[in-house]
């Protein structure tokens, strides 16, 4: 795993749980051209943001869920 | 639903409760009894004062030369009536009086009631007079507790009556009802109380709104992991709190975010 993606994934714990790197990995594979999360580039995070606001809304949230995209948003 | 008698909030409400009224209870004992004794120290101060003034403006030589029958002399009736004057003045003032010390026994000289109410006449003996009045004699005294004889329950305060030359001829005796002195120590009885009062009712109050507050957000989080035991992942825990409560509704959260996940990813049971 790359030292961001390991970054962008112990913000994510705290707001996820424990199936927070289900998720991410589903989000960059879904939406970022079937990319693996543990490949994730600086390039990718504005992408990843995004669809973690989106997604994470229908789970969490909606105000926790912008806060976890911020928090991604700030490590591009 | 859990049972009133067994909910948290009873045992909350009923425990706080039960602590502000020991606390209350003791602070009242405690400082109702302090306030008590205190008060009839500065009563007992304040008769001695009275005494002391008193005395100093009565003609000790003519008392001393007072004898039984002597009470139509002019020097008695102007004692009498100044003694009457006094206690007009002084509303607090039961009886006012002058006794001299006759062998082992006492006897009242001049009776601020003598010939208006049921005065003692000069020579009346007084039987019960305790070591409290015996020291007026000589120093400005009072009594340590209430007497009670035949004219009623008083407090006394004594001082001594000098002649001329500055030899103790005699004492003055002011009594107060004991009523006044309970008056007093029932008005700050009442005070105190009624403070208490008002104290267990805001602290009530504050007890209600916090534990209503935590119970309520208690239930919220019951609430939500009863539907999610259900099978309904549909929901959302909105507790938000900067204590221990708030942690738990946190961990709670990050609990239901990673059941929902995976709940909606079942073609893969690991990752």
């Amino acid at each position: 795993m790359s030292q961001l993606s390991d970054e962008v994934l112990k913000v994510s714990l705290q707001y996820l749980g424990p199936a927070a790197e289900r998720f991410l990995e589903r989000q960059t594979k879904s939406h970022l051209n079937g990319l693996a999360f543990t490949d994730l580039q600086k390039s990718h995070i504005p992408d990843l943001a995004t669809w973690v606001r989106t997604s994470a809304s229908l789970i969490i949230d909606k105000k926790k869920a912008e806060e976890l995209a911020t928090r991604i948003t700030r490590m591009g | 639903m859990t049972p009133w008698q067994q909910s948290i909030q009873t045992k909350l409400t009923v425990s706080f409760i039960v602590l502000i009224l020991v606390i209350s209870g003791l602070t009242f004992v405690f400082t109702y009894g302090e306030t008590k004794s205190a008060l009839k120290e500065t009563t007992q101060d304040e008769l001695k004062a009275l005494a002391v003034i008193i005395a100093t403006q009565i003609d000790g030589d003519a008392m001393a030369a007072f004898q039984p029958g002597d009470e139509e002399m002019a020097e008695f009736i102007a004692i009498r009536d100044q003694l009457d004057t006094i206690r007009s003045s002084n509303p607090e003032i039961l009886y006012l009086y002058t006794m001299r010390s006759v062998g082992d026994t006492v006897e009242f000289v001049v009776d601020a009631d003598y010939g208006i109410d049921d005065g003692a006449a000069i020579g009346d003996l007084y039987d019960e007079a305790g070591s409290d009045l015996l020291a007026g004699f000589t120093a400005p005294s009072a009594d340590s507790e209430f007497t009670t004889d035949q004219w009623g329950t008083v407090l006394s305060g004594y001082a001594p009556i000098k002649d001329s030359a500055g030899a103790v001829v005699g004492l003055v005796g002011v009594d107060m009802d004991s009523s006044r002195v309970i008056d007093r120590q029932d008005f700050i009885g009442n005070t105190i109380f009624v403070v208490i009062g008002i104290a267990i009712l805001v602290a009530g109050g504050f007890i209600a709104l916090f534990s209503r507050t935590i119970i309520r957000d208690i239930k919220k989080l019951n609430e939500t992991a009863n539907a999610i035991s259900m099978g309904n992942t549909d929901v959302s825990v909105d507790v938000e709190r900067k204590d221990e409560i708030g942690e738990l509704a946190e961990s709670f959260g990050r609990m239901v975010a990673s059941l929902k996940i995976m709940m909606m990813d079942p073609e893969d049971g690991t990752k």
